[in-house]
């Protein structure tokens, strides 16, 4: 009997964060929407003007917009280390971000997506990108890194999506059961008649394995090739094999500061304390401390290498990032990515959630900050000192960029009222 | 049709389960029903591995192949050279196909599942029917299932 009550607590618990929102909500609804909109007549602007609204200027034509692109893409990453790999390795404190997590990264690539569109200027012919049989019969490129993006985060959203979904599959179930009125007829149709017989559940075991195993390797490959947009180029600043993990290292850092970010007010929010401890907290501040310490590391190689490495235009182009006009955004980077994150070897500031809180914003704001350093000073300062140049952004890069963190915000925002935010069935199994 | 048998206690249920095994009660006759995934019960019935697993093999290994056929033969259909490569440049393919590896391997693996599970099933959307938290052992008659 005592357990039949439990289990319907944790039905009752978790569905109840899908009741009806309260006003703190409805403003923040408002406030994301708002800067969608803003967002989306900015691009309706640019589109109709051309990208002459941008701040580009030769030599930087690569600026805010893939700025974001990378940082969307990154923060995506922890969302399926949480997910995916802390399943394989039966970390049972998976089971409080999980949910959470995985919406993140959905969100946060469709977000990714619309950047390489915003920043192609002719956005309608962006299916170029996409290999398709055409009347000239000529094909992509498969050796441009562009088309590896194309690929990999492609393929990076579609695993992501079937993942989120098996994930709720057995909880649609669950609310299918609890819920009314129109509700109960789309939980239904979403849970695709789900009993939860032997035959479902044995299928489904070896089912959510194997996509963690799938998804697992795309940790490291998506930012990799991410990474490789930039390292396959020759610019000074970008052209290193280091990229690769470090990018990997820098979105699973940035990700697991963007959980942190959505889960803390949205354990307070929903009442969830009963399950997501400050135990599991103190988990994942660990996993924010360990990849801080990774991407401190390659800021030390990336100097180390520039200053030995006898090459002087890599030495100027990190002289220019420390030293240039960008200082200020350099100096901030390391202080947010590299020092902050320090104070976490401290078990007591690790289990405070409200410094946390502090913690990962600044870890947000340091890594945004890294993708602009790493793609505006490279570019602005390359090999010829006769076509040096510099970056300001205007006010449409700007409002498209709040406005990506508007939908951002919003999609979260929907999903928390409207699907499970933690795995009921797996929160049960642990019981 | 069937005789049903619900439990609220786990462990009451996996015991139930496995007296009526011990009493000889053929495996492919007992259905359970529970809450969340109970891989005892699994191991109770003797089931055996999921055959999900074989469609993941599949569906990767025709990814890997089709990213290194669709990669390799659009660039023969047109040879054109790009940036002084060779036209047939492994390294890049490499990762087309290993993109298609995972794309391939997951949504086949998904695919499986559903066929195996036999989802959607309508019977499931239309029918209404919970059983809620409990745990439940339906025993077949002799019938096909």
């Amino acid at each position: 009997m005592e357990n039949a009550e439990k289990y319907a607590k944790v039905d009752r618990d978790i569905l109840a964060a899908m009741e009806k929102p309260g006003r703190l909500y409805l403003a923040g609804l408002a406030v994301a929407a708002a800067l969608t909109v803003i967002g989306g007549i900015l691009w309706a602007y640019q589109i109709r003007s051309g990208l002459g609204v941008a701040g580009y200027t030769h030599p930087v034509n690569w600026a805010i917009y893939i700025t974001n692109f990378v940082f969307w893409v990154g923060i995506a990453h922890s969302g399926t280390l949480i997910s995916a790999v802390l399943f394989l390795f039966r970390a049972r404190y998976r089971t409080s971000f999980n949910r959470a997590a995985e919406a993140m990264t959905v969100f946060a690539l469709m977000v990714a997506g619309m950047f390489p569109l915003i920043h192609l200027g002719r956005s309608w012919v962006f299916y170029y990108l996409i290999p398709y049989p055409t009347q000239r019969q000529l094909w992509v490129n498969f050796r441009s890194p562009l088309i590896w993006d194309v690929f990999a985060v492609g393929t990076y959203f579609t695993v992501s999506v079937v993942f989120f979904y098996v994930g709720m599959l057995p909880d649609f179930a669950v609310a299918r059961r609890l819920k009314e009125g129109i509700r109960k007829k789309i939980y239904t149709v979403l849970s695709l008649g789900w009993k939860g017989t032997d035959r479902e559940w044995r299928h489904y075991g070896m089912l959510y394995l194997f996509l963690a195993a799938f998804a697992t390797p795309l940790v490291a490959s998506v930012h990799s090739v991410v990474s490789w947009d930039f390292a396959m180029s020759i610019v000074p600043g970008w052209h290193t094999t280091l990229f690769a993990p470090y990018f990997v290292a820098g979105a699973i850092f940035s990700g697991t500061a963007m959980v942190i970010t959505l889960v803390i007010p949205l354990r307070k929010a929903m009442h969830l304390h009963e399950y997501i401890t400050d135990d599991h907290f103190e988990s994942i501040a660990k996993i924010l401390l360990f990849t801080s310490l990774i991407v401190s590391y390659a800021y030390i190689v990336e100097f180390g290498m520039a200053s030995y490495g006898e090459n002087i235009f890599e030495m100027e182009a990190f002289r220019y990032r420390a030293l240039g006009e960008f200082r200020y955004l350099t100096w901030a980077m390391i202080f947010c990515n590299s020092l902050v994150p320090l104070t976490l070897f401290a078990k007591r500031l690790r289990r405070n959630t409200a410094y946390l809180l502090v913690v990962s914003l600044l870890v947000n704001v340091g890594m945004w900050l890294e993708r602009f350093v790493i793609i505006v000073t490279s570019l602005a300062h390359d090999f010829d000192p006769y076509v040096w140049g510099t970056y300001r952004p205007t006010y449409v890069e700007v409002g498209i960029s709040l406005g990506s963190f508007g939908l951002f915000f919003m999609l979260y925002l929907l999903f928390v009222k409207n699907l499970p935010v933690l795995s009921i069935t797996e929160i049960k199994e642990h019981l | 049709m069937a005789d049903r048998m619900v439990f609220e206690d786990r462990n009451q249920f996996l015991e139930a389960l496995r007296r009526l095994v011990r009493e000889g009660l053929p495996g492919e006759r007992i259905r359970v029903i529970t809450p969340f995934g109970v891989p005892e019960a699994e191991e109770i019935l003797s089931r055996g591995r999921s055959n999900v697993r074989f469609f993941a093999l599949v569906g990767a290994a025709s990814g890997t192949a089709t990213g290194f056929a669709f990669t390799i033969l659009t660039s023969l259909s047109w040879p054109l050279i790009v940036g002084g490569k060779p036209i047939v440049s492994i390294p890049p393919f490499i990762i087309i196909a290993f993109a298609l590896t995972i794309l391939f391997g997951a949504l086949s693996t998904f695919a499986g599942f559903l066929l195996l599970s036999r989802l959607p099933s309508l019977r499931g959307i239309r029918s209404g029917e919970e059983v809620g938290n409990a745990f439940v052992i339906l025993i077949e008659d002799g019938g096909r299932r």
